[in-house]
């Protein structure tokens, strides 16, 4: 096993990576940019070394610097988190050089899933199913009615250069067929200089379902069932949660299988996820496979009773996986809503400054994992996720009810957080339903206001502050006495040091 | 007393006395009979007949923060100039609107050039902050009086970007 680790990343999953190895007695480095010397994930490490300037470029992107630094403290091992370096297979081939273990997939593997026209190529040969569509670009009006005919209707017109929604139609019958494209054809052009399209078959309302994987370094594949994250906002999750309701055991035991498939025929290693799009009439598509520890991790963590990063560890250090498929099955229901530090109240604005004051939920069957504290400034370099709140319950409604205890006790003072609009989330009919597709704010909560039913609590604030106005600003003079509780507990917890220093 | 607050940057008329060990307060449609409790600086404790509430508060150099079950208010003295313009705007003593950032970030794009005729809703500047870019847009028809930064720099929500002429 491992003696020391060194965290290529930061914030709360940073945080996560260096508490699993503190558990497993390895010593840990922390990287920090000029922006988070003061960040929580520098003060729970053992050792913590400046990779540079704020921008992450310069700093967590920066290979040259994080090998410098795994090199000089003398990590053997380099967990990447998610984001950042992570899915980058030129650094796991860089660490693979310099002899540092990359606790992650082995570099081929993560260049084969990592190139989309690849690894559909990959995937169509195996049989795995994948979103029909057209494997060049239409010439012709002739070709493409015939082309559309074989995928079925709906389908989708893309620009082959694109992205952003940029040239792309839907097409629900074949006599709107040849205006769509020569529309998409003329829109691509404009926007990329490109008038190239293809078709795919358009998915309607599908949901957004994955599995994660396991896979050790000795061709042992398991699969930790899957998660569902549909409810998104700009192609962003905001919550997660496992099990999915539109699975049977029957197409979740297929849908594991498949992704199982995916895995081996990448020749993939270490944690990784499969994602699938789900139609309405239950077909599964595959869409990409995530290379890396995901934000959503901990819902699995929590119905399979496994830890996904300490596995992670075992498996890079070489160990076997001590379970097989038919040892792992799924109790109970769990949520998670990431905390965003963003203002709902003004179409998500990136939301910085200081946490004047922070407060976790607590309670049987919450987790809270986190990368804040009291009186820490939250900088505008990187994304803005502060924090994730993870519920466990016996069954999905009584998970609800807690997700939204849980959110009614999350204080955050300072910053503008996206805590009220999850609440709301998770309280719609809709929801509680289980009725949710990537459409689901759109549909929901496009004009959402938080205004609702918010008099009581509008009416508290102004006492609150009337009182505090009456008291001249009791609070502010007493500083000194409040300074104890503005810093966070954790900068009371010893560090766990080898060999105890 | 009698007092005027911004809250979340609508203005508020309360009234709050002191009676033995109770408050009554008013927020101009009910009055309330509560007991109030400041617990620790980041804690108040309520009962209004027998029903209990809690709320968090921080303050910074000018504003107060109240939380309540997962919804935090944002408690200001009230200002003019609050009160007439946009967020992240400032009206000169010459007339003109200084336009800010909503947040700090760095300046990806300034989108006109000084003497530039723009329309409301145009955008003027494109602000980058925690990886998301945002367009910042003229409230009011007008024209482009001065810019005071350009692309690459580092502004806060205090630094005028752009000055203009409705």
């Amino acid at each position: 096993m491992f003696k020391k680790i060194l965290i290529a990343n930061r914030g709360e999953i940073a945080v996560r990576i260096i508490k699993a190895c503190r558990e497993m007695g390895i010593s840990t480095v922390a990287v920090f940019s000029d922006a988070d010397r003061l960040s929580l994930h520098v003060q729970i490490a053992d050792e913590a070394i400046g990779i540079g300037p704020p921008p992450a470029a310069d700093s967590y992107l920066d290979m040259d610097r994080i090998i410098q630094a795994a090199q000089k403290t003398g990590a053997e091992a380099i967990h990447p988190g998610y984001g950042f370096l992570s899915e980058n297979s030129s650094f796991a081939r860089r660490c693979e050089k310099e002899k540092i273990v990359f606790i992650g997939p082995n570099s081929d593997a993560l260049e084969l899933v990592g190139d989309k026209v690849r690894s559909r190529q990959t995937m169509e040969k195996a049989d795995i199913p994948i979103i029909p569509g057209m494997k060049g670009i239409v010439k012709d009006t002739s070709a493409i009615k015939a082309e559309a005919q074989k995928i079925g209707y709906p389908v989708m017109i893309k620009a082959s250069a694109g992205g952003g929604g940029k040239g792309m139609r839907v097409v629900f019958d074949e006599k709107d067929l040849t205006l769509a494209m020569e529309a998409g054809m003329r829109e691509a052009k404009s926007a990329f200089g490109d008038e190239s399209v293809y078709l795919e078959k358009y998915i309607e309302d599908p949901r957004h379902v994955e599995f994660q994987v396991l896979a050790d370094n000795h061709g042992h594949v398991v699969h930790l069932f899957e998660r569902e994250c549909s409810i998104q906002r700009r192609h962003q999750k905001i919550v997660e949660e496992t099990p999915s309701q539109a699975l049977d055991p029957d197409l979740r035991a297929r849908m594991g299988e498949t992704a199982r498939k995916v895995m081996q025929v990448s020749g993939y290693n270490n944690a990784g996820t499969v994602e699938f799009l789900l139609d309405k009439d239950k077909n599964f598509y595959f869409l990409e496979v995530n290379a890396r520890l995901q934000v959503e991790h901990p819902v699995t963590e929590l119905t399979t009773g496994t830890d996904l990063v300490h596995h992670q560890i075992k498996i890079a250090a070489g160990e076997k996986l001590p379970f097989k498929q038919e040892d792992l099955e799924q109790k109970g229901h769990a949520i998670e809503c990431r905390i965003y530090a963003e203002d709902p109240h003004s179409n998500f604005l990136p939301s910085s400054g200081k946490i004047l004051y922070f407060k976790e939920p607590q309670g049987p069957g919450i987790r809270h994992d986190c990368g804040i504290y009291s009186g820490w400034n939250v900088p505008i370099y990187y994304d803005p996720i502060l924090a994730k709140l993870i519920v466990w319950a016996e069954d999905r409604e009584s998970a609800c009810q807690r997700m939204i205890k849980a959110l009614d006790d999350y204080v955050i003072l300072g910053v503008k957080t996206s805590i009220r609009f999850l609440r709301d989330l998770i309280s719609h009919p809709q929801f509680r339903n289980g009725e949710t597709t990537t459409s689901f704010i759109q549909d929901h909560f496009a004009d959402w206001t938080g205004d609702k039913d918010s008099q009581e609590r509008q009416m508290l604030a102004l006492l609150a502050a009337a009182f505090d106005s009456l008291h001249g600003s009791t609070a502010r003079k007493d500083i000194h006495g409040a300074k104890k509780e503005i810093y966070s507990p954790w900068l009371s917890l010893g560090k766990w040091r080898l060999g105890g220093k | 007393m009698e007092y005027e607050f911004l809250l979340n940057e609508v203005l508020q008329k309360v009234s709050i006395e002191k009676k033995e060990d109770t408050y009554v307060f008013s927020d101009g449609e009910k009055t309330y009979l509560a007991d109030i409790h400041q617990i620790s600086p980041f804690q108040i404790s309520v009962l209004i007949e027998g029903v209990s509430f809690r709320i968090f508060t921080a303050k910074d150099k000018d504003s107060r923060y109240f939380m309540i079950d997962g919804q935090q208010f944002v408690v200001k003295e009230p200002t003019e100039q609050v009160e007439a313009f946009r967020k992240g705007e400032e009206i000169t003593a010459e007339g003109t609107i200084l336009v800010k950032a909503p947040m700090p970030g760095k300046v990806i794009k300034i989108c006109v050039s000084k003497e530039d005729e723009v329309r409301k809703n145009q955008t003027l500047a494109i602000v980058e902050a925690m990886k998301m870019e945002n367009e910042i847009k003229a409230s009011v028809d007008g024209t482009i009086k001065e810019i005071h930064v350009s692309a690459g720099d580092l502004v806060d929500s205090e630094k005028p970007l752009i000055e203009l002429e409705p």
